[in-house]
């Protein structure tokens, strides 16, 4: 059966202080949306609106259906709810606990029917917690309290199904385990799942459309790819953040980290970095860390270096994948160096395609421009050039160029 | 799946017919128990089994007169009422356990008994049950208990959360200011003064058909009406927000608990006075041995609040023969260090 959760204009003040403000997302049966957000943001109170335990403003539609009008009952025949963690302090078995899922489809004074037990067992069965069926709930690890949960969640036969954060308190394997359960029983038994995550990851890869909360809106919503980006990440949780494709699902992969200063007022030296095939990642990081200026090139666009500097968000002259640096491009990264008060060369390999950048370094030098060349491996191993690279090098020397042995020396020849 | 559940629920019934069982053979026994006293001087300390067995089926002429006014007229009215007044109490407790989630809640803690007692001790003093009528009492008991429940639960909440601690400490305070009240109306009672001490010490001796009448009526409508709730409780346990989730008003719910487990906990207080330690140790002494599913938690405790307190008042009305000592000493006297040795034991199988 298809069904439709329609959400409209919901907002719930706590007191004074507005916790959600005028949120309205769609999502149909079979379809999963992952809600994200710094603390505070109102992922939760979301959720608790949704399931009507808060009152909010606004509408929440169940195909079509205003759940306001509807006792608790009505509701919890559709809608199940598993938040992070469960606390049971008596001693009752994990059957008994499923069995209470059913309690919103029983009569006061009627005991539980065979259909009962059918859905009981079938719930048991997909979370596959049959075994654990006599146990009591306080002997199971965490991963299969939250499996006892779920099953109770399903006992209910809902349409939606809400989770709260529920492997926050679980080792990695167990939260894998409990989100591909969800995920299939999304897509097998059509129904809305609805999951808040604080591990962006985790939400891009169990999540088919996700929205970004901050402060009780709706900052970004849609496909992973658009929701997470650097820029999204950089505004809502004030942290930069590098943007992949996880290599086997192919969803964006988050990748995120702190300047070290965080000194946006970049005032020290300019320093401009030759490098190439990820050896300049790290230069770039630590150079910013430090609160200087860092701008780049000449990159192949393909190069990881290239991605970085772009993420970094600094100046890159890029080049065409696989191709000589043209003489544009050379002109332009001489135009960048001569701006520099200092050159970086990492010990990159070199080619026919990117001599030109080591040529490059000598025109700084000619400027009285300081260069500083990493050499933490012999010249010639990563001579590629079917010239003397090590020719270059001695050049360079002769000219003045420092040579030190690594990242940490070379910040420290530009600190100076 | 169904034949598991059937299997508990089978044992379910044989525990409840056991203890059925139990408390009808503790009734008969009972009943022979004690000093026939001055009434037939020179006879038997005791009531033989068969004279009992005669009189209650009606059987009477075979026996002494003052047999059949012994066991009809006093005795019988007192273990019955002593049954009443338990099973009430531990009803209250398991409700109380249940929906505060707290083990340590019983009406005593909760401050219930404490605000029964003011209700009926305010009745007693001005009489009412001989102006009004034998039901003022236990109604006066009910209000007590009920504004004491309510109160207690509105002051420790906050931000529209009870959060466990602070209702115990709320109804411990509260219960010591309304244990103040009765101590100040004990003083001012002058005359009536040693009548209410050993009403509030609590005892069965008040006991007559029409007590127990009244107890049974109001109790039984209590207790079977919180038996329909069995399955709220069982969700309860998981939490108030969890419970919801499940379609549960858990508002409703709680008012509605809370007001037949203060009309059980007043009408017992009324007749009997304060008996501490029932209502906290039975739902303890049940959840361990039929587990913590209120469906058969309830009744259990309801039948094994009625046997203790049956058994501790024949203690209390014997020990000391011929004068009785209050039963709240008898079960304070056992239920504390049995309370305390329950809990040593859960904390080892926890370990």
């Amino acid at each position: 059966m298809k069904m439709l959760l329609k959400i409209a204009d919901l907002s719930f003040s706590y007191q004074s202080s507005k916790i959600l403000d005028d949120v309205t997302l769609e999502v149909k049966s079979g379809e999963s949306l992952g809600v994200m957000g710094p603390n505070g943001s109102g992922k939760t109170t979301l959720l608790r609106c949704i399931s009507n335990v808060l009152s909010p403003r606004g509408t929440v539609l169940i195909n079509g259906k205003d759940t306001k009008g509807q006792s608790k009952k009505e509701i919890a025949k559709k809608i199940g709810f598993v938040p992070q963690t469960s606390n049971i302090d008596f001693e009752f078995t994990v059957s008994e606990l499923v069995l209470m899922g059913r309690t919103p489809h029983m009569g006061r004074f009627k005991s539980e029917s065979i259909h009962d037990f059918e859905i009981v067992e079938k719930a048991m069965k997909l979370t596959n917690i049959q075994h654990l069926s006599e146990r009591t709930f306080d002997e199971l690890s965490g991963g299969e309290k939250q499996r006892v949960i779920i099953a109770r969640a399903l006992a209910q036969e809902p349409k939606i199904l809400l989770l709260d954060e529920p492997t926050v308190h679980l080792d990695i394997s167990c939260q894998l385990e409990i989100l591909n359960l969800v995920k299939n029983l999304c897509e097998q038994e059509r129904i809305i799942v609805i999951s808040v995550f604080h591990d962006l990851n985790l939400a891009s890869q169990y999540s088919d459309k996700l929205i970004l909360l901050n402060r009780g809106r709706i900052f970004s919503e849609g496909f992973p790819d658009r929701v997470l980006t650097s820029e999204n990440i950089r505004s809502i949780y004030q942290i930069e953040a590098i943007i992949k494709r996880h290599p086997i699902t192919n969803v964006p992969f988050v990748i995120p980290f702190l300047y070290a200063k965080n000194d946006k007022k970049m005032k020290g030296p300019t320093v401009h970095v030759i490098c190439g095939g990820g050896s300049g990642t790290p230069a770039m990081k630590l150079l910013l860390d430090n609160g200087l200026k860092v701008t780049c090139g000449v990159l192949d666009v393909l190069d990881s270096d290239f991605e970085a500097a772009r993420n970094f968000k600094i100046p890159v002259i890029g080049e065409i994948p696989f191709s000589q640096i043209t003489n544009e491009s050379n002109k332009a990264n001489i135009d960048l160096i001569k701006k520099a008060d200092f050159v970086i060369i990492t010990d990159f390999p070199v080619g026919p395609g990117n001599l030109k950048n080591i040529e490059a370094a000598e025109v700084a030098l000619d400027f009285k421009i300081p260069v500083i060349i990493i050499e933490s491996s012999p010249v010639y191993q990563r001579d590629f050039t079917q010239k003397n690279l090590e020719e270059y090098f001695k050049r360079l020397k002769e000219k003045g160029a420092i040579f030190v042995e690594n990242l940490e020396s070379a910040l420290k020849e530009v600190l100076i | 799946m169904k034949t598991n559940f059937e299997k508990k629920y089978l044992k379910w019934n044989f525990i409840f017919i056991g203890l059925l069982m139990t408390l009808f053979f503790t009734l008969i026994i009972t009943i022979t128990i004690g000093s026939v006293g001055p009434i037939g001087s020179g006879n038997p300390e005791r009531i033989p089994m068969q004279a009992v067995w005669d009189i209650l089926i009606g059987k009477s002429r075979l026996w002494p007169d003052s047999y059949k006014t012994i066991i009809m007229d006093i005795r019988l009215p007192r273990i019955l009422l002593a049954a009443l007044a338990g099973c009430a109490l531990a009803v209250s407790g398991v409700v109380m356990q249940g929906i505060f989630r707290n083990p340590m809640a019983d009406p005593f803690i909760i401050g219930l008994s404490s605000g029964a007692a003011v209700g009926a001790s305010i009745s007693i003093l001005l009489g009412l049950s001989i102006s009004i009528g034998i039901y003022s009492t236990p109604f006066l008991a009910f209000v007590g208990a009920g504004l004491t429940i309510f109160g207690v639960y509105f002051i420790a909440r906050s931000r529209g959360k009870v959060r466990a601690e602070t209702l115990l400490l709320t109804g411990i305070a509260i219960g010591s200011f309304l244990t103040a009240v009765t101590s100040f109306l004990m003083y001012v009672a002058n005359e009536q003064f040693r009548f209410l001490f050993f009403w509030l010490l609590g005892g069965l001796y008040k006991a007559s058909w029409n007590t127990v009448a009244i107890a049974f009526s109001l109790i039984l409508l209590g207790v079977v009406i919180i038996q329909f709730f069995a399955r709220d409780l069982n969700a309860m346990v998981l939490g108030e927000e969890p419970a919801m989730h499940l379609g549960i008003d858990t508002k409703s719910m709680k008012k509605i608990l809370l007001i037949f487990s203060s009309l059980v906990t007043g009408t017992a207080v009324a007749f009997t006075g304060i008996i501490g330690f029932v209502g906290l140790i039975t739902p303890h002494i049940m959840r361990i041995l039929v587990g913590p599913n209120h469906r058969i938690l309830l009744p259990a405790s309801a039948l094994t609040g009625a046997i203790l307190l049956i058994w501790s008042d024949t203690i209390a009305r014997t020990i000391l023969s011929p004068t009785e000592i209050p039963v709240g000493i008898i079960t304070a006297f056992c239920g504390a260090p049995f309370f305390v040795y329950l809990l040593q034991k859960s904390k080892k199988g926890k370990r």
